[in-house]
């Protein structure tokens, strides 16, 4: 009987222990999966602005001027995010952004399907009205959206990762292991 | 009680350190955060100034065009019908070979006024912006009075996606083959004399909320690509 509680006692222990070691690299593959989704997102989209002004204006949602304002600071602001989670800067701050700018993509895909547009998201370079008789994947691009808010959300709670700017940069202050 | 007065002195001590790295922490997070958003802002305003510099501006329509220089007009009937193509569009080219035909009929009967649109939507389909310079030709071929002609020359040697599309040399040979004489069509395509029209087309196109090729408007409203749908529509509207 005694044996037997201990044994539990320790495996619980040991899942635990297994748990926070594997943690940070968990969190390590969230923070370098959701930079190269922003770098292959923006990569894609910034050798042709005009067609990324485009991509936002099919969705018919803000005036064609907003769109290309829209359409054209997109892409960066995903390249530069996706450097800042590269490097590991203020990554719980970059994974909040993420998950807001993705629920934002989500609520636009979404609305653009209850409207009964017949377009392509423009998530990764193209955009605009799909040619007839194709049929709009508005399903794939929701769900595909809401994987990459899953890591964004793992990030948002558990951001800390061994190899990044803000480990170095907690190492240097001498603070110490904490979560913040 | 020399122990005893030195305990209490020393946990005020590591209070007052965990305090201190508690405050560096708050510090660090709040310029690391700072960092981050300054980076993303200044991102996003090197977009809009990048899109901002490379804004059509001046530009000079080619003979034959509409007076807001959107696109080239052929026939002068009561029905206005508007077609939007890019020419390395696959479905373009399809609804060329089968309303193409019914279009220059409709012209010819005097029924409608067309408007073609040669935009430049599909850049990304070649490693050559063959879309732009493709509708910069077509504006030459029009400047001579022979646009629709050449539209269709073009459709039928329609380069596939993803390829280089035609080089300059070609261009001007698609234009030999419809009769347009040599060295001022060469000289028009080689400088891409109407690629800043070619942008007002495609600029003014998604102003419209055109978002894809090919759109055809009848009477301002859209309606399938197809001939049936096209002469129903003239015929309503008519």
């Amino acid at each position: 009987m005694i044996v037997t509680e201990r044994n539990t006692a320790g495996a619980r222990g040991l899942g635990a222990n297994r748990w926070m070691v594997a943690r940070p690299w968990l969190a390590t593959a969230a923070r370098l999966g959701l930079a190269a989704v922003w770098l292959v997102a923006g990569g894609s989209k910034i050798g042709d602005l005009a067609a990324s002004g485009r991509a936002v204006n099919a969705y018919q949602i803000f005036p064609y001027d907003l769109s290309v304002v829209i359409g054209a600071a997109l892409p960066f602001v995903e390249i530069a995010l996706g450097l800042i989670l590269l490097v590991g800067l203020a990554t719980r701050l970059a994974a909040g952004i993420s998950a807001f700018l993705l629920v934002i993509f989500i609520a636009g895909i979404a609305s653009a399907w209850a409207r009964g547009l017949s377009i392509d998201c423009g998530c990764f370079g193209s955009g605009g009205d799909l040619a007839a008789g194709k049929d709009p994947t508005y399903g794939t691009e929701v769900l595909r959206d809401l994987g990459f808010l899953v890591l964004a959300g793992f990030l948002l709670v558990w951001p800390r990762t061994p190899i990044s700017m803000d480990a170095a940069l907690s190492r240097n202050t001498g603070e110490g292991d904490s979560d913040d | 009680m020399t122990d005893r007065g030195k305990k209490p002195q020393r946990r005020p001590a590591r209070v007052v350190r965990e305090q201190m790295a508690r405050e560096r922490r708050r510090k660090r997070t709040l310029w690391t955060s700072v960092g981050a958003v300054l980076v993303l802002v200044v991102a996003g305003l090197i977009g809009w100034a990048v899109s901002a510099s490379q804004d059509a501006g001046d530009f000079t329509p080619p003979g034959g065009a509409n007076s807001d220089g959107t696109g080239i007009v052929l026939g002068s009937g009561p029905v206005n019908i508007d077609v939007y193509e890019d020419f390395i569009c696959p479905i373009c080219r399809q609804f060329e070979q089968q309303a193409g035909g019914t279009l220059d009929q409709l012209i010819a009967q005097g029924k409608v006024r067309v408007t073609y649109h040669p935009v430049a939507f599909l850049n990304r389909f070649s490693s050559t912006e063959y879309s732009t310079r493709s509708s910069a030709a077509s504006g030459c071929a029009a400047q001579s009075g022979k646009f629709r002609e050449y539209a269709k020359a073009l459709f039928d040697r329609q380069p596939p996606e993803g390829s280089a599309g035609l080089n300059d040399d070609e261009l001007v040979n698609v234009a030999t083959s419809v009769g347009l004489a040599g060295d001022s069509f060469a000289a028009c395509v080689r400088e891409n004399t109407f690629e800043k029209w070619t942008e007002h087309v495609t600029e003014e196109a998604s102003r419209a909320g055109v978002n894809g090729t090919p759109t055809v408007l009848v009477a301002g409203k859209q309606v399938q690509a197809s001939a049936e749908a096209i002469t129903a529509a003239v015929a309503a509207a008519g």
